[in-house]
């Protein structure tokens, strides 16, 4: 599914998440290079620098939670996923977009099966 | 919360539910933007997302850390 696909990993992305990545095919590499961002933390202090980018002011760096890796892991269509719900705003962006909308899909544990992080 | 959740899912547009395989975090915000049918959640998050950015690239003219010219991005170089 990821195959050819550079991916970045915020320090918030426990070691299997990184690992659904690798098994589907994507290596890992920085943040310059690659195609997916990938966070389970808006606050981190690595996702808050990409937040403070040129590149995501500019629209080229949109940060993903890292549960899309679930999400596509259990899915029995893998490209049936859509990208666009694992869109991880900025943390005061999500609180206005939870005050008006809600939730986000990736705050609904039921879809994911969470198994323990690294707590580092 | 269940029912939300497919509440929201069922509201989207179909910018929102794009798959595409070459979507990624570099060109999904621009799709993101040029989509013609934007549904409430992706307005609000699109919009929510532009007002953060503009607040950024303020504080960036303001600090004089980067000089804003030319909007043509340098072209990533390929590893
Ligand atoms: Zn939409």
């Amino acid at each position: 599914m990821f195959r050819g696909q550079r991916g970045w990993f915020c320090g918030s992305v426990g070691q299997d998440l990184r690992q659904l990545w690798v098994a589907e095919g994507g290596t890992v590499c920085d943040v310059q290079a690659a195609d997916f961002l990938f966070s389970c933390d808006a606050s981190h202090p690595d996702t808050l620098r990409i937040y403070q980018s040129l590149d995501y002011i500019e629209d080229n760096a949109t940060v993903f939670h890292a549960y899309y890796l679930y999400a596509v892991a259990n899915a029995e269509m893998k490209t049936s996923v859509a990208l666009g719900h694992f869109i991880l705003p900025p943390a005061s962006v999500q609180k206005e977009i939870r005050r008006k909308v809600g939730g986000f899909i990736w705050e609904q544990d039921k879809y994911f099966q969470i198994e323990k992080h690294d707590e580092l | 919360a269940n029912d939300d959740c497919s509440k929201m899912l069922l509201n989207r547009c179909s910018g929102c539910i794009a798959v595409r395989k070459s979507l990624n975090s570099r060109n999904i915000s621009k799709l993101l933007h040029s989509c013609p049918h934007r549904c409430d959640h992706h307005k609000i998050i699109v919009e929510a997302e532009d007002k953060y950015k503009s607040e950024v690239r303020k504080s960036f003219i303001c600090n004089k850390k980067i000089l804003l010219t030319p909007r043509r991005r340098q072209l990533r170089i390929e590893s």
